[in-house]
């Protein structure tokens, strides 16, 4: 049985009165692809930002890997999120003025030192060696996304964590997307957290969780 | 508070001693802070009783002496750093040469010879203070107490702040000439360039010797325009400079210029770029100190009393000759022939007149010339530090081989030495004047 990657004991966060999470007990496994659904404001965002060290939890204790997030400084949660989490967005934040190397090159920047010929490589394992120097705005959104998991992947992260990926995408470039993730995950063996409304891109985990006004109401395995 | 407002900035240069020994040998941090401040102490005693032993300049000298030794070796230190960063990469013997110089020998050599050299420096600031014993006990408790201080203050530096043992050296030296240069008599800068300047003027007049090239009459003036920026003080000035910052640099080509570590066999790219990165970021590191060290240096000249020479250049006293044409000065009269300095004098004769000067070198032998030479046009002569100069090409001539002839040497006056002084003729001073001077003016501008 794999170790756990992520362990959370008791996790909440609140934001002035309102709680947007609500005591939280979860464990997930190294390599395991997690699935978390839930309604608008159910905390599903909140749950990926303080797995990902974007937020920190008011109360509770979370261990990611070897490190405790809660004991981290900000300099250390930067290293955290640079060496240990990749994070693809539904709006893709992707810089407009910059080709789509380049933009997968500014993460590697971020990381460590830029390194071209890596990032054209990275590119076109997600099919978009021929599309290298095109800006975001000439690329259509499927084809965005996978800029946006070649930039999440570069730095050979543990954690990869999804917003609502496949949100802003039709159903054909929902599957391109889905299983180009679950190609890079078998070759890569990163750990998945993906948020989703959409049951059928849920199904893609080993696992779902449901949230419901922050607190976790239910958990299947999927088939 | 006299004393303690003198000693600031030389404590300051040696804290920053210590922080850079403390933290380059990072291992023996506590051997390298006791061996420093011992060898401050010794350092400063041992100058304070020279001070005291030797008259004049000597316990300078031996000072000076002792950090231009430092700069030499600093010197050298950066070729080899240079040279090493050229390998290709880290070898096994690069690897031993790493663990010598971070043991505890190099540690505690490195520390006492630095603390000798700061504490000597220190304690020039107290020439004729009498209670040497006194005196001795407070600089080596200053030294003591900022070891201290440093070694606490190094604590809360990063980690990731490295002192490499080329930085080490650079640092070390800036600081040293930073600390000496505010001191005149034990300033180097100033004597670096005068040095760079006679050695450009020999140069040149050598070249142009050992080439038979008879500069005045062969070259024009405008080719001198171009030739004589090699005689103009800047040469010293910039030729010093070149010097001084000489190994800082070479020092920060090589660590600029470090080979990282292969990383090439590393399979996963994420973690050879981030091995690639930290030695990208260690290198950077490691070339704070060195730039640090460079503007210290920078300071070092600032401080400096360049230029430091003040020419002795006394107003010509007007002679004149007994009825049988000599021209008599006394040893020991308005002047005093035989003090080692330049005396000049004014003969007038018929509507023409002539300047000469009476000298008496170290050799103890009088020497009577014309305040003019033999190729330059006659603007005379000044004198300083152990040389006379020509006003018009700023040649050194040693005052060793003034009164012979030859080159920008001043042309030597036959003359005797009686009982109640000097005695010159005049009609050959004035001939000799006269020939002297139209030589030089032949061609436009008047000798070069």
């Amino acid at each position: 049985m794999a170790a756990n990657i992520i362990e959370t004991g008791g996790l909440t966060r609140s934001y002035g009165d309102i709680c947007a999470l609500k005591p939280l007990d979860l464990l997930v496994a190294e390599g395991e692809w997690l699935s978390v659904m839930g309604h608008s404001g159910s905390g599903k965002s909140t749950l990926l930002n303080i797995m990902g060290g974007l937020d920190r939890p008011s109360a509770g204790s979370l261990r990611v890997g070897t490190e405790d997030l809660l004991a981290l400084t900000e300099d250390g949660l930067a290293r955290f999120r640079r060496e240990y989490v990749g994070i693809i967005f539904q709006q893709h934040h992707l810089v407009p003025y910059l080709s789509a190397v380049e933009n997968v090159m500014l993460a590697q920047y971020f990381h460590s030192v830029p390194d071209e010929a890596e990032a054209r490589s990275a590119l076109e394992r997600v099919g978009l060696g021929h599309r290298l120097q095109n800006r975001p705005g000439e690329l259509s959104g499927g084809e965005q996304q996978r800029v946006c998991i070649a930039r999440a992947i570069i730095n050979s992260p543990k954690l990869l964590l999804g917003d609502e990926p496949t949100g802003n995408l039709d159903h054909k470039s929902t599957l391109m997307v889905m299983e180009l993730l679950k190609e890079l995950r078998a070759e890569e063996r990163f750990t998945v957290i993906m948020v989703t409304h959409n049951q059928e891109v849920a199904a893609w985990g080993d696992r779902t969780i449901y949230l419901d006004d922050g607190v976790l109401v239910r958990e299947e395995r999927n088939k | 508070m006299v004393l303690a407002y003198k000693l600031i900035p030389h404590l300051l240069a040696w804290a920053g001693i210590m922080l850079v020994l403390v933290r380059g040998f990072a291992g023996r941090r506590k051997f390298a802070a006791i061996a420093g401040s011992i060898g401050f102490a010794a350092g400063a005693a041992g100058t304070l009783v020279l001070l005291q032993t030797l008259k004049g300049d000597t316990p300078f000298a031996v000072i000076k002496i002792l950090l231009g030794g430092g700069f030499l070796f600093f010197l050298v230190i950066s070729v080899v750093a240079l040279y090493r960063s050229s390998e290709r990469s880290a070898s096994a013997p690069a690897g031993r040469r790493e663990r010598l110089a971070n043991s505890g020998i190099c540690a505690v050599s490195a520390a006492s010879v630095s603390g000798i050299a700061a504490g000597a420096v220190c304690a020039c600031c107290f020439t004729g203070f009498q209670n040497i014993f006194a005196l001795s006990l407070f600089l080596a408790a200053a030294a003591a107490i900022m070891a201290i201080l440093i070694l606490v203050m190094e604590n809360l530096l990063p980690k990731a702040f490295v002192v490499s043992p080329s930085g080490l050296a650079a640092a070390v030296s800036a600081l040293l000439l930073f600390s000496s240069s505010s001191l005149p008599r034990l300033d180097l800068f100033a004597p670096l360039t005068m040095k760079v300047m006679k050695f450009t003027h020999d140069f040149v007049h050598q070249f142009f010797e050992s080439m038979l090239i008879p500069d005045h009459m062969f070259f024009t003036s405008a080719t001198w325009n171009f030739i004589g920026l090699l005689f103009g003080n800047g040469v010293g000035f910039w030729g010093g400079l070149f010097i001084w910052f000489a190994p800082m640099v070479l020092v920060i080509a090589a660590l600029a210029f470090e080979q990282i570590p292969p990383v090439a066999h590393i399979r996963q790219g994420a973690q050879r770029r981030k091995l690639m990165a930290a030695a990208v970021r260690a290198r950077r590191l490691r070339l704070i100190v060195p730039m640090c060290a460079a503007i210290i240096s920078g300071g070092a000249v600032y401080e400096s009393n360049f230029p430091s020479v003040e020419y002795w250049d006394p107003k010509p006293l007007i002679v004149s000759a007994n009825p049988a044409g000599e021209i008599i000065i006394p040893r020991k009269g308005e002047v005093d022939l035989e003090d080692g300095n330049l005396h000049k004098f004014l003969y007038k004769q018929g509507g023409k007149e002539a300047r000469f000067f009476i000298l008496m070198p170290p050799s103890g032998e009088l020497t009577v010339d014309l305040d003019a030479c033999a190729i330059c046009k006659p603007d005379g002569y000044g004198q300083a530090e152990g040389t006379v100069i020509c006003y018009y090409c700023k040649t050194l001539i040693p005052l060793e081989t003034v009164g012979k002839p030859g080159g920008c040497n001043p042309v030597p006056m036959p003359f005797t030495v009686k009982g109640d002084g000097v005695h010159i003729d005049g009609v050959s001073l004035i001939n000799t004047w006269s020939s002297t001077v139209q030589s030089t003016a032949r061609i436009k501008g008047g000798g070069k």
